[in-house]
C-alpha cells in the first residue's frame, strides 16, 4: 500500500479545522448579509436607502474614513523616528522593541479609560492648563474627533514601529556603505537608499493601521461619546440599544464595502507610489 | 574626487599610489593588523591573499576609510587620510555582497555617485551608457537588479565604481559567490578593464590561484602581517617561509632535522632519508646541529626515473614506490610512496616519456637548489591550514 493512501485519513482530520474554520467564516457573513437584505421575512433595502439618503450619517462614514486616514499618517509619522532608533540600536533593539510593546500588555478598555483621565474637562492636562492659568474654561479634548485620533493613535503607533522596523532590517547593511564609498552624505543615504527601501514597511503599516479605524468600536464609543460616532460605534448601537439587527446588518454590509474599496484603492497608490519592486 | 572629462583610460596614469606605513589595527584585545608596511604602485593590479581571518578585509576596509587605524598612516597620492570618511577618499568599492541598490534599475545604479555629485543628466546619461558598455551591460538598463544573473550583477557593482573614475577601486572578494566556470571568465575580464584604465585595483581573495591569474603584486598575509609580498611567479620561486611556500601551489612538505652542519654543508635526518644538502639550500633557515625544520619540494621539481638511472652529483636521489596515477591531460600526477611519507610528483605527459604504473619501484630525484627548507610553522599559522584542509 502506498503511503499516499495511507495518508489520506489523516488528511481528512487536517481539513477537518479548515471546513469548520471556512464554515463558520462564510456562514457568518452569509448570515450577516441575509439580515441585511430581509426584515421580517421579506427582501426589503429600506435600510441601506436610509444611509444613502440621511446626511447626519453620511457624517459619520466620511467621519470614519478621515478620522481612520489621519490616524493611520499620524502613526506612521510618529513610528518612523522611533524604528529608525530602534534599528539603530544594535544591542538595545529588543528592550526598547519591550517598551513598544507593553501597552499592549494592558487592555484597550483600560487604557482607554486612561485617556479618559488625561483628556477629560477635569483630567490632568486640563487641570494642569487651567494651573498655568492659561486658559478659563477646560478645553475641549474628547468627546470629539481629536479624542478619538489620540485614543486610536496610541493603540496602533507599535504596529507601524513593527512594521516600519521590519523593513529596515531588511536592508542589507553594506548598502550604506556602498552609498557612502560613492559618495554620499549620512543624509544623501538616508534619502536615496534608506527611506525609499523602508517605504514599503511605512505603507503596510498606513495600510493596517487604516484597515484597524474604520472598524475601531470601544475607542470612538468611550472617546467619540454619544455624538461622535463610528460606523463601529453606530453599529454597536444598533445591536446593543435599538435591536435592530436588520440596520445594523446594512451598516456592516456598508463598512464591509467601504474596506474593500479603501483597500483596492490604498493598493493602487501602493503600487503608482513604489513602483514594480523584486 | 575629481572627474575628467576625457575617456577612460587616460589621464590617470599618475594617480592611484598608496602608501601603507607601520599600521596596526585592535578589535578589543586582539590585534587584526600589526605593523603593516606596503606600497601599492599607480596603475598596478595588487591581491591581499590570505586565509579567512588574516586581515586582509581589515586592511582594505582601512584603506577604503570604514575603520580608522589604531596606529600608523595611510597615504593617497601623498596625502595622508587620516581620519577622512570614505567619500572623501579616490577610491570605489566593490563589495563582497556587491550592496547594489534593489529599489533602482542597472542605470540608476550606476547613475548613483553621478547624481550625487550633481552633474548633469545628459552627461550622467552619456557616461552611464559608457560604463554599461564597458562592462559589457549595453542595453540592459532599464532591467531590475532582480532580474540580473550573479554575473551581471557583479559587473553593475563593477560600473557603479568605475564610472566615477576613481584612481583606485578596492575590491572585497567580489567573485567569491560564483560558480567557477563564470568566475573564470570574470578574472580575465577584470584584468582587461583593469589595464585599459589604468587604475589601481586592490584585490581581496583567499583563493591562490585567483590571486597569481590577475595580479602583478601578489601580499600574501597570515595572522595580521605580510608574510611576503612579490610578483606570483617569485612568491612561488622563492617563498620567504613555509607559510607562503604552503599557501602557494602545491607542496610537498616533509619534516626534517639538522642532524650535522660541515662549512659546505649539512646532512638532514628526514622522514624519507638521510642526506647532505649545500649551505646554499639554507637560505631561509640556518642549519644549527639538532634543530627542526621542514624540507619542502614542489612536484614539478620531483623527477620520476627507472631504478636503473645514473646517479647524479648535485642531485639527491631516493628510492619510492608509485600509489597511484592520474593522467589529466597534458600533465601526469604520481601518487608516491617515499619512506613512511607521501609524496606528489608532476611531469608532463609525453608519449615517449617513461610512464611508471602503480606498484612500480622507481627512483626519484631533485636537484639540491630546488630543495627549500623552512623553519615549522607555528601555532598560529598552522591554524590556517587547519581550516583549509
Amino acid at each position: 500500500m502506498s503511503t499516499e493512501e495511507r495518508a489520506t485519513p489523516s488528511a481528512l482530520l487536517l481539513i477537518l479545522p479548515v471546513l469548520i474554520l471556512l464554515v463558520l467564516f462564510f456562514g457568518s457573513v452569509v448570515h450577516l448579509f441575509s439580515y441585511g437584505f430581509y426584515e421580517d421575512g421579506e427582501f426589503s433595502t429600506r435600510y441601506f436607502l436610509q444611509i444613502a439618503d440621511r446626511p447626519d450619517y453620511h457624517v459619520v462614514f466620511l467621519r470614519t474614513v478621515l478620522s481612520s486616514l489621519t490616524v493611520a499618517v499620524v502613526s506612521v509619522v510618529l513610528a518612523y523616528p522611533i524604528a529608525l532608533l530602534l534599528w539603530r540600536s544594535d544591542r538595545w533593539r529588543n528592550t526598547l522593541l519591550i517598551v513598544v510593546l507593553v501597552p499592549w500588555l494592558v487592555s484597550l478598555v483600560v487604557r482607554t479609560y486612561g485617556w479618559i483621565v488625561l483628556l477629560g474637562p477635569r483630567g490632568v492636562i486640563n487641570e494642569f492648563l487651567a494651573w498655568l492659568g492659561l486658559v478659563d474654561a477646560p478645553v475641549k479634548l474628547m468627546f470629539n474627533d481629536l479624542g478619538i485620533i489620540i485614543g486610536l493613535t496610541h493603540v496602533l503607533v507599535p504596529f507601524a514601529v513593527i512594521s516600519i522596523l521590519a523593513s529596515l532590517l531588511e536592508i542589507e547593511s553594506n548598502l550604506e556603505e556602498a552609498s557612502g564609498v560613492l559618495g554620499a552624505t549620512a543624509f544623501q543615504t538616508f534619502l536615496h537608499v534608506v527611506w525609499p527601501l523602508s517605504l514599503p514597511g511605512a505603507f503596510t503599516a498606513l495600510m493596517v493601521i487604516y484597515l484597524a479605524c474604520i472598524g475601531a468600536i470601544v475607542t470612538p464609543i468611550l472617546l467619540g461619546g454619544m455624538t461622535h460616532n463610528f460606523v463601529g460605534s453606530q453599529i454597536y448601537q444598533e445591536v446593543m440599544y435599538t435591536f435592530n439587527m436588520s440596520k445594523a446588518a446594512a451598516w456592516s454590509i456598508c463598512l464591509l464595502g467601504l474596506s474593500f474599496l479603501s483597500l483596492i484603492l490604498l493598493k493602487t497608490i501602493e503600487r503608482r507610489l513604489l513602483g514594480k519592486r523584486s | 574626487m575629481t572627474l575628467s572629462t576625457s575617456p577612460p583610460g587616460r589621464d590617470v596614469a599618475a594617480l592611484g599610489r598608496i602608501d601603507i606605513a607601520g599600521v596596526t589595527k585592535r578589535y578589543g584585545q586582539a590585534e587584526v593588523l600589526s605593523n603593516v608596511s606596503l606600497v601599492i604602485e599607480p596603475g598596478s593590479f595588487l591581491t591581499l591573499l590570505g586565509p579567512s581571518g588574516c586581515g586582509k578585509t581589515t586592511l582594505l576596509r582601512l584603506i577604503a576609510g570604514f575603520t580608522q587605524p589604531d596606529d600608523g598612516i595611510i597615504a593617497i597620492d601623498g596625502r595622508d587620510m587620516t581620519g577622512l570618511a570614505p567619500q572623501q577618499r579616490p577610491i570605489g568599492m566593490v563589495f563582497q555582497n556587491l550592496a547594489l541598490f534593489p529599489h533602482l534599475s542597472v542605470a540608476e545604479n550606476v547613475a548613483y555617485g553621478l547624481k550625487i555629485r550633481r552633474l548633469d543628466q545628459g552627461d550622467i546619461d552619456a557616461r552611464v551608457e559608457r560604463f554599461l558598455d564597458l562592462v559589457d551591460l549595453a542595453g540592459l538598463g532599464t532591467r531590475r537588479i532582480s532580474q540580473l544573473s550573479g554575473g551581471q550583477r557583479q559587473r553593475v557593482a563593477l560600473a557603479r565604481s568605475l564610472v566615477l573614475e576613481p584612481s583606485i577601486l578596492l575590491l572585497d572578494e567580489p567573485l567569491s559567490a560564483l560558480d567557477l566556470q563564470l568566475r573564470k571568465q570574470l578574472q580575465v575580464g577584470l584584468k582587461d578593464i583593469q589595464r585599459s584604465l589604468n587604475t589601481t585595483f586592490v584585490f581581496v581573495t583567499h583563493d591562490q590561484e585567483e590571486a597569481t591569474l590577475m595580479s602583478d603584486t601578489v601580499v600574501v598575509m597570515s595572522a595580521g602581517k605580510i608574510q611576503q609580498a612579490g610578483a606570483p611567479h617569485d612568491i612561488y620561486l622563492h617563498p620567504e617561509n613555509l607559510f607562503v611556500a604552503k599557501f602557494i601551489g602545491d607542496l610537498n612538505e616533509i619534516p626534517a632535522k639538522v642532524v650535522a652542519v660541515s662549512s659546505a654543508t649539512a646532512t638532514l635526518e628526514t622522514a624519507v632519508g638521510r642526506f647532505d644538502l649545500p649551505q646554499s639550500a639554507f637560505r631561509r633557515f640556518a642549519a644549527v646541529e639538532g634543530k627542526a625544520c621542514s624540507l619542502c619540494l614542489r612536484p614539478e621539481v620531483l623527477e620520476v626515473r627507472p631504478t636503473s638511472a645514473p646517479q647524479h652529483l648535485d642531485a639527491v636521489s631516493l628510492r619510492a614506490r608509485i600509489v597511484d596515477r592520474f593522467a589529466v591531460g597534458g600533465v601526469t600526477r604520481l601518487i608516491l610512496s617515499c619512506g613512511e611519507r607521501r609524496l606528489t610528483a608532476v611531469t608532463m605527459t609525453h608519449a615517449s616519456s617513461w610512464l611508471p604504473a602503480p606498484g612500480d619501484v622507481c627512483t626519484i630525484r631533485f636537484r639540491v637548489d630546488h630543495a627549500q627548507i623552512f623553519e615549522p610553522l607555528g601555532a598560529d599559522m598552522a591554524k590556517a591550514f587547519g581550516e583549509r584542509a
